[in-house]
């Protein structure tokens, strides 16, 4: 099931010497399965798991996740 | 796969395996209602049972040891809360079924043990099964 979130988490990681899922993951305190589901948008994360995401990339919220309505 | 997935898988296996045996043998009639061998064949398929359990989760640690001492993540604990919520529903239902073998005829008080056990294992399964379908699919 498809949430009506986008996100840029792959293209960031790429961008932040191709980051593994599972080093974001140890990054923000999460399994690297719940990383994948976030980023293949089968899974909403929290607000604070978003922020922590957004810290990770030194981006601000709105550049990794984008509303789809 | 997630080390809490492995834990779902090992629990849908082993009642399976343990307590599959155990109604199989008890509602085929393969006992010829002795009740001792009865009581011993529970008692052996609930020993194999959380043998079985502690034996496999031990494994699935030592494969993934920093999933396995990590506390749940959100989106586990979700899963987890999902499929409890799931359980619970199930067992409701199957625990007033229970009052259908009473309209139906006269049952034994060790009989009605019986179902209600068989409902608490089929709780089990559905919880098991829910987790598994909840991890495959992401949530």
């Amino acid at each position: 099931m498809s949430v009506p979130i986008s996100n840029r988490i792959r293209r960031l990681r790429f961008d932040n010497d191709e980051m593994t899922q599972a080093e974001l993951a140890e990054k923000i305190g999460m399994t690297r399965q719940t990383v994948a589901a976030i980023e293949a948008g089968k899974y909403s994360p929290s607000l604070e798991a978003a922020f922590r995401i957004a810290e990770v990339f030194g981006v601000p919220l709105e550049k990794v996740f984008q509303w789809r309505g | 796969m997630s080390f809490r997935e492995k834990a779902a898988w090992i629990t849908l296996v082993s009642v399976l395996l343990c307590f599959g045996v155990y109604f199989g043998t008890v509602f085929s009639g393969g006992l010829h209602g002795d009740g001792r061998a009865n009581g011993w064949l529970f008692v052996a398929c609930v020993g194999a049972f959380v043998v079985l359990q502690i034996g496999l989760t031990l494994a699935a640690m030592w494969t993934t040891p920093k999933d396995g001492r990590s506390p749940r993540d959100e989106r586990e604990q979700l899963i987890k809360a999902r499929s409890h919520t799931l359980g619970y529903y199930v067992l409701v239902v199957l625990v007033l079924g229970l009052g259908i073998p009473l309209h139906l005829g006269h049952v034994a008080a060790h009989e009605l043990m019986l179902y209600a056990f068989l409902d608490v294992v089929i709780t089990g399964l559905v919880v098991a099964t829910a987790q598994i379908v909840m991890f495959r699919r992401g949530f």
